[in-house]
């Protein structure tokens, strides 16, 4: 029996990894198959956000049918394991990898800075780097047009929102919808709760009970799971989706919902790489053809004239006409963020941390 | 406000259901004498196993029984270990309750997200309208009512009845009832195979009744809240009943705390279950005596059957 | 013919050393036949899981790194094991630690000085002691049972640090999201190997590993405390005290786990963020038991631990296995370990039927 010891076996096995490696790479560029990564946070399920950007990222497969090989890890929910993962992937020939969350944002940054011929691409990211670029959804748009609806459907004029955490997503999406609703109802209130967890579907039917008990007759918020729909619906009242459409589940008391749709994003980002063209960007967009994020089907029951204003101004937030945060824009404590005339830049809405008048719940200050 | 008071006291019933459950399940596992930390392990199993049977075959109670069949299952593992192999019951109970996470994340895998129709909440209409109880009795899904049932049998099982007296018996002096003739360790093996069984109940409850749908993890803690619950309770049903419906109000009232208004940081809000747990433990705790009567004396050790 | 346990009247050391390895064996059939019923090729699982993640330096680097916070928080854990006091909750005494390095990291008052990373140290292990000081309190004051109060500190921590960064600590560059700002070149863990991520923090490991080592086997209050774990009657008869006992248990552990918080978030993480550890502290308990309770056992251990982690992703990219096989596996070694480990105290008896005996006469 020959013995090998470790620094033989290590120097062996890893210039076979070397060689393999260069082989692998050579290959990725002489024939055009496009190596592609993606690593999501927690499961895939059925609706969800991992859901979402697993839809993206099939319709990339389809888009360019053997063209391009996908290595999906999922489940990698820690910054210190993604950091890791991203490596694997970039050094075992993947070319375009993307990243579905913002935590993936700074291990993916530190990776992205040591392997400069490979593509990064990541979800909610807030900075890019030359080979590294982002892409957000324009929500608040979506949220905006739910809020629309359910300004005009809500007989008690109480909204209820339950949300997770208080992150800038989450606050600019309650911004848009409370906007919205006010836009067409200015006695409407919302309600908001923090369960302060992603994970406990038990926590989440407890606040929408709380809020329903406090008057809240439309619902919305559910940032991953038809539960809060399904809450609503229980005690007769409506709920607006959001992330997935969750109708499925929630059958008759859906009013819409806003989804996200990264269908071009990957499709987009996978385009540029296989043509060689690709290059860095921040892309933020909203409803519309090639955007992230889309309204769910009306309801039947909405009323035909509610149902045509909502699209009005889907049009019309797409041609530009109607900007969500345009001026005059005060915040709930009565300081004023926007004047009249003027509406909130990019980053302003990225780093937004105020709610506007009419959402009441707590709201941590930094 | 009024009627404020019958959603809230509905959710608090709610609430306490899975612990109920859990709690008297582990209760009767210690009277015996074994002590099963895998409660939150066995509950996961059977939330999950609940969820697909549902899934499966439509039927909420064929659900909730094949959760019970996977909680028992999973507590014959740690009953192999510690009453036939005479493990340590401390690391076999935290092996459990770890194994029981992999465990149903793994097999959770297809279904993390999917969500059931929202099991119809029978509950009981009275044929007399009394103002408070007749609503309230009938939001109610059955498996709490079924968790009253529960109550009354472990209660009078213990308090009343031959067995549990031999149960007792054997949590309290087992080298009395070996000598006695009464068989220790299959008796053990019984009482521990019913706690996994009721914890896997309480899962049940939670990913078919509460939530419905399944979450990596989602009993989020609540089978330690439930080994709690029994020391709170010094080992009474009656007690574990008050305990999981005071923790299951508090967690209730902390949504109604944030509407109110009230300026705490909500993380903190979240944090009060997790403080009230350690703060009742440690009120009844204090009381060493009392602890020393109220405890089955041979609680966590283990018995060897001397032939 | 019937299978018999039968106590031995020694504990068999062989049994002690070979224990692991059995249980790592029958742990390793049990994939084999998942995987083959999961319709994997159970030959080329075991080779992503086992042998893909360390062939390179890169992935040496990974393993070393993902081990150290289990050895080291295991050590910890194993002083109050020994002593049967249950610390449970590592994960929020490192969450506390990683808060309390955090403090120092981000406080203006330490900003230029060289002896920022040595505060940061010494901060966290002092946070984490502070949070494992509360179930000791309340142990010997109170009598209340340390793996509950424990437990229950571990959600506390974590909402604790979720509101930090949230709040007070919200990195103003950072667009509002929750995390701290990136802490300072001098208050990271220099990197030991370049292009790796594997940091000094694991000579402070290796450092901890001795001094466990050395506090179990060869210090007076180390016996004590197992003393104290064997026979509290014996103890007490010796004048040990129980009391003492538990506060060594616990801020043993403490002190580990403040001190692997500090690993991380000077080391990988670089910052703060709501959440911390990937379960480190309860992954180092099943360390703790594989290794036997002995550093050098911890140490392998660990190891182990951290192969299946890093084969549970590379089995996943290479071959689509799901990804709660890890847990899985390691659920299932510390069970096969705890029922191997009868073998240690029982020997297997096989009891063969009576044999009839035939009286020959002798002619």
């Amino acid at each position: 029996m020959r013995i090998v010891n470790r620094r033989d076996f290590l120097k062996r096995t890893s210039s076979l990894g070397i060689a393999a490696l260069g082989a692998r790479a050579l290959g990725a560029f002489a024939q055009d198959v496009l190596n592609v990564g993606v690593v999501h946070q927690y499961p895939i399920g059925e609706v969800g956000w991992e859901t979402q950007h697993a839809i993206g990222w099939k319709a990339m497969e389809a888009a360019f049918p053997g063209k391009v090989k996908v290595t999906v890890v999922s489940d990698v929910q820690q910054a210190q394991d993604s950091e890791r993962v991203f490596r694997e992937l970039a050094s075992q020939g993947n070319k375009l990898i993307f990243g579905t969350t913002f935590s993936h944002m700074a291990p993916m940054l530190k990776v992205a800075r040591t392997a400069p011929n490979t593509h990064f691409d990541c979800c909610a990211s807030v900075t890019t780097l030359k080979n590294m670029g982002a892409f957000e959804a324009r929500n608040y748009e979506a949220s905006y047009v739910a809020g629309v609806i359910a300004g005009r459907m809500t007989k008690s004029n109480v909204l209820g929102w339950v949300g997770a955490f208080p992150i800038p997503q989450t606050v600019w999406r309650m911004n848009g919808f409370m906007l919205g609703a006010r836009s067409v109802n200015p006695k409407a209130v919302c309600n908001v709760i923090w369960i302060n967890t992603w994970n406990d579907p038990a926590k989440e039917k407890d606040a929408v009970g709380a809020l329903i008990s406090q008057g809240a007759d439309v619902l919305a918020g559910s940032p991953n799971t038809p539960v809060q729909g399904v809450a609503a619906e229980e005690r007769g009242a409506w709920s607006v989706a959001n992330c997935s459409d969750y109708s499925k589940f929630v059958t008759k008391k859906q009013l819409t919902g806003d989804i996200f749709d990264w269908r071009s994003a990957y499709v987009d980002s996978a385009r540029d790489a296989l043509a060689g063209k690709w290059k860095a960007q921040d892309r933020f967009r909203g409803l519309g053809e090639g955007g992230f994020c889309a309204m769910v089907p009306y309801n039947a029951a909405i009323p035909a004239d509610v149902v045509a204003d909502a699209k009005q101004r889907e049009k019309d937030i797409v041609s530009g006409k109607l900007k969500v945060f345009a001026g005059p824009l005060k915040d709930r404590d009565g300081k004023q963020h926007v004047a009249a005339g003027a509406s909130l830049s990019d980053k302003e809405i990225r780093s937004i941390n105020w709610l506007v008048e009419g959402i009441n719940g707590p709201f941590p200050k930094s | 406000m009024m009627d404020m008071l019958v959603p809230v006291l509905a959710a608090t019933l709610g609430a306490g259901t899975p612990l109920i459950f859990a709690a008297l399940g582990e209760l009767v596992t210690e009277k015996s004498g074994v002590l099963n930390l895998g409660v939150e392990g066995m509950m996961l199993v059977g939330a999950i196993v609940a969820f697909i049977t549902m899934r499966g075959m439509g039927n909420v109670w064929l659900g909730v029984a094949a959760a019970g069949v996977a909680g028992a299952l999973m507590a014959l593992l740690f009953a192999f270990a510690t009453l036939t192999l005479q493990a340590n019951q401390v690391a076999s109970g935290l092996a459990l309750a770890i194994f029981g996470a992999g465990v149903s994340a793994f097999i959770g895998k297809g279904y993390v997200g999917v969500t059931l129709e929202s099991s119809a909440n029978a509950g009981i209409s009275l044929p007399i309208d009394i103002p408070l109880l007749s609503p309230l009795l009938d939001s109610l899904h059955p498996l709490v009512y079924a968790s009253w049932l529960l109550f009354a049998g472990v209660n009078w099982f213990l308090s009343r009845s031959r067995a549990g007296l031999v149960l007792r018996a054997v949590g309290e002096s087992p080298a009395s009832a070996h000598a006695v003739g009464y068989r220790v360790i299959r008796i053990r093996y019984f009482a521990t195979l019913f706690g996994g069984a009721m914890a896997g109940i309480g899962g049940a409850y939670l990913s078919l009744v509460y939530a419905p749908l399944w979450l990596e993890g989602m009993v989020a803690g609540r089978g330690w809240i439930a080994l709690a619950l029994v020391v709170f309770a010094t080992w009474r049903p009656a007690r574990v009943m008050l305990g999981a419906y005071l923790f299951g109000g508090i967690t209730i009232v902390q949504y109604f705390a944030q509407s109110a208004g009230i300026a705490f940081a909500t993380q903190f809000m979240s944090m009060l279950p997790y403080l009230a747990t350690i703060v009742v433990l440690v009120v009844i705790s204090r009381d060493v005596a009392m602890i020393r009567r109220n405890a089955p004396v041979s609680l966590g050790k283990p018995f060897h059957p001397s032939v | 013919m019937q299978l018999r346990l039968e106590p031995r009247a020694l504990r068999s050391r062989s049994m002690r050393y070979a224990s692991p390895f059995i249980a790592a064996a029958l742990t390793i059939v049990m994939g084999f036949i998942l995987f083959a019923a999961l319709g994997k090729n159970p030959l080329a699982a075991f080779y992503a899981f086992f042998i893909a993640p360390i062939n390179s330096i890169n992935r040496v680097a990974e393993l070393l790194l993902k081990a150290s916070p289990l050895v080291l928080i295991a050590i910890g854990l194993a002083v109050g094991f020994r002593s049967n006091i249950w610390n449970i909750g590592a994960e929020g005494q490192l969450t506390v630690g990683a808060i309390a390095a955090g403090w120092v990291a981000l406080n203006p008052a330490f900003a230029d000085s060289p002896l920022l990373l040595a505060a940061m140290i010494v901060a966290g292990v002092i946070g984490g002691m502070a949070w494992a000081a509360v179930p000791a309190f309340l142990r010997t004051r109170f009598n209340a049972n340390e793996i509950l109060v424990s437990l229950m500190l571990t959600y506390v921590a974590q909402l604790l640090v979720n509101w930090l960064v949230f709040g007070p600590w919200r990195d103003p560059q950072g667009f509002n999201t929750p995390q701290s700002p990136l802490f300072a070149d001098g208050a990271l863990f220099p990197i030991l190997i370049d292009n790796t991520r594997l940091n000094a923090s694991v000579l402070l490991t290796l450092v901890v590993v001795g001094v466990g080592w050395v506090f179990m086997n060869k210090s007076f209050l180390g016996y004590k405390t197992r003393v104290v774990g064997l026979s509290s009657a014996a103890a007490r008869y010796a004048g040990f005290s129980e009391k003492r006992t538990v506060w060594v248990g616990m801020l043993a552990g403490g002190a580990a786990a403040g001190l692997a918080g500090v690993g991380e978030v000077a080391g990988p993480l670089g910052q703060v963020l709501p959440v911390i550890s990937p379960g480190y502290g309860f992954t180092a308990i099943i360390v703790a038991f594989v290794g036997r309770l002995d550093p050098v056992g911890i140490v392998f251990a660990g190891l182990l631990m951290s192969l299946l982690y890093l084969g549970a992703d590379s089995a996943q990219i290479s071959m689509g296995l799901p990804a709660a096989a890890a847990s899985l596996f390691q659920g299932a070694l510390l069970f096969f370990l705890l029922g191997v480990d009868v073998l240690v105290n029982y020997r297997v008896r096989v009891i063969r039927a009576m044999a009839t005996h035939h009286r020959t006469v002798p002619t």
